[in-house]
């Protein structure tokens, strides 16, 4: 068919694009007040650096077993894992803490 | 435990070779008639107390635990066994490259590579192989032929050899003979790249023996009893004879009073798996409709209750350690878990039944035993250009690696922590079972290591057994074989009618 083909957004106008937008503004918001007052790293930091400890590749494949037992099987083999992902593993325990990056992907 | 009351029987006479002119004592020796039969003397009076062979107890620890598998979850990927390999290997393969190579030797990463220069590098092998079986070649390439029979060996000439550290694999060329290599082993490779990206080996090496343990002094002579494949259950029972004559022997209820008092010096018996007959393992209640099975039982049902009735012979008399092996009804996946109590009622209330994992390991006698029911060493033969059992298990022991194949083909469990079959310690007798032909010889290692390495061979095809010596690290075969050749000099203890 070679008829014109109009946009998507010429049926449905850009409301959705703007909510979106005041969405992404408000969500950010409240996580900054709870970490000023703790004057540790912010949740989203520990978790970025927790996912750097994922992909690094020194420390063997991080699919199917926990970041903790990770870290334990790096320790055992000598290759010295930072002890600061251990303090975060061990103080935090939600599950987005203790699984690793890829852990919701089904394999 | 007290030892047996071994009472003489009349019935059997015994031929045996020559024992002349050994310096050691082998246990034909200990059997050789010293003055004449008491077999065709008269029976001792009633009021003489007859004659009793006490047999040695020895020191026994189990040390399996490293084999013993707690939690099993399967949802682990292989991708963790293979790290936790390099990374228990690669110090000790370094440590080796440092000793062959010289301590400037440069070690590098396949990352780190540079075309031309020469350097060592330490990693998996991997092995890609055109014949190797495939289950999703067999689906997407669906010719309607007919199944093709197994080749008994999947090497060809197109196999590639490859290797992996962490990050990158490289292929291999020059001085190394693919054909030997298998999937899975840590080597050490010297060489250098070429500017096609292939790697030139000039040499390379395995992590070899790790250290021993010394082995204590003995001052008497004592036994080993080792055997493997009794194929219990298999539809032609001509093993039977031999089967039972082994049984009676080990308890003395065979030959005459020189005989009996050499039963008395085996002083353990140890089973390598495969007791019952692959026969055992009939697959028609998968295939076939319920209701035409329904009432079928198992055929290791009977194999297993005719076991329980030869083991409870023996462990009235002497300790057993049983492992089990392909066939036997456990856990398929290395390492085998004990076989269940509950299939063995009537010796299991014997507290000289001991039953073992699958690779087994135990000190008798401060003699550090460690070996397999020859699953592992069965698979390399499948893999690659050696033949002989007794190489292929000096071939492991050089890798310090009791299964490299595993889990590529064959069946392990998805460890994550660490590899357990890396071999931490190096045992006094390494032996594996289920062998076609009974091998045995002693290595000496670079570090005063001395390994008796043993073949076991599979009873129910050959009729034979064989006794370790543990004071010498000795080892010959016993056949019970009624009708081989004469001549044959391995059979000492041809019992002939």
């Amino acid at each position: 068919m070679t008829t014109k083909r109009g946009l998507i957004t010429d049926s449905f106008k850009v409301v959705k694009k703007a909510r979106r937008g005041g969405k992404r503004e408000r969500k950010p918001s409240p996580p900054p007040p709870q970490n000023e007052c703790d004057g540790e790293l912010l949740p989203e930091e520990q978790l970025q650096k927790l996912r750097q400890f994922d992909l690094d590749w020194r420390f063997g494949p991080c699919t199917g077993i926990s970041r903790l037992q990770r870290w334990e099987r790096a320790r055992l083999h000598g290759l010295n894992p930072p002890e600061d992902i251990r303090e975060l593993l061990q103080t935090n325990t939600r599950p987005e803490y203790n699984h690793s990056l890829w852990s919701e992907y089904p394999f | 435990s007290a030892g047996p009351g071994l009472r003489p029987r009349s019935g059997w006479s015994a031929r045996r070779a020559p024992a002349a002119g050994r310096s050691t004592v082998m246990f034909s020796d200990l059997n050789a008639q010293k003055e004449g039969s008491s077999l065709l003397s008269c029976p001792p009076s009633e009021d003489q107390a007859p004659a009793i062979f006490e047999r040695m107890s020895l020191a026994y620890t189990p040390c399996s635990e490293r084999y013993k598998v707690g939690e099993r979850s399967f949802s682990r990927q292989y991708a963790h066994i293979y790290a936790a390999r390099l990374m228990q290997m690669r110090p000790l393969l370094s440590k080796r490259a440092q000793e062959k190579w010289g301590t400037d030797v440069c070690i590098r990463k396949l990352c780190d590579l540079q075309t031309g220069e020469q350097c060592c590098i330490v990693g998996t092998l991997f092995k890609r192989m055109e014949l190797q079986p495939s289950i999703l070649k067999e689906i997407s390439e669906e010719h309607n032929l007919l199944p093709q029979p197994a080749p008994s060996k999947y090497i060809s000439e197109t196999d590639e050899l490859i290797l992996e550290d962490e990050l990158q694999r490289i292929k291999l060329e020059g001085k190394i003979d693919k054909d030997k290599c298998v999937t899975g082993s840590v080597i050490a490779i010297y060489g250098a790249e070429r500017s096609d990206g292939k790697f030139t080996v000039e040499e390379f090496c395995t992590a070899d023996l790790p250290l021993q343990t010394e082995r204590p002094t003995l001052t008497t002579d004592r036994f080993v009893l080792l055997a493997s494949g009794l194929g219990l259950g298999s539809s032609h029972a001509d093993s039977m004879l031999g089967l039972q004559l082994l049984v009676d022997m080990i308890t003395g209820q065979l030959g005459d009073l020189s005989e009996q008092s050499g039963a008395a010096t085996i002083s353990r018996v140890l089973l390598a798996g495969n007791l019952l007959s692959p026969s055992t393992q009939d697959k028609d209640a998968s295939t076939k409709a319920k209701y035409l099975t329904k009432k079928t039982q198992a055929g290791s049902v009977d194999a297993i209750r005719m076991l329980d009735e030869l083991l409870l012979q023996l462990v009235a008399s002497v300790p057993v350690d049983v492992m089990p092996g392909q066939y036997d009804p456990t856990n398929y996946t290395l390492p085998q878990q004990p076989l269940h109590r509950c299939m063995f009622p009537l010796s299991s209330v014997y507290p000289t039944l001991q039953l073992a994992s699958n690779p087994y390991q135990a000190d008798i006698d401060g003699v550090r035993f460690l070996g397999t029911s020859g699953q592992n060493v069965c698979d390399i033969q499948k893999y690659s250009s050696l033949d002989s059992h007794l190489d292929i298990l000096e071939e492991t022991l050089r890798l310090r690696h009791l299964a490299p194949t595993a889990p590529d083909t064959l069946g392990c469990y998805p460890f994550y922590l660490k590899d357990p079959f890396i071999l931490e310690e190096c045992p006094h007798v390494y032996f594996s079972g289920n062998a076609p032909t009974f091998e045995s010889k002693l290595i000496k290692g670079a570090d005063g290591q001395e390994v008796l390495l043993v073949t076991v061979p599979e009873f129910s095809s050959t009729q034979m057994a064989c006794l370790v010596n543990l004071r010498t690290l000795q080892c010959e075969p016993v056949s019970f074989s009624a009708f081989s050749a004469g001549e044959d000099e391995e059979s000492e203890m041809n019992i002939s009618h």
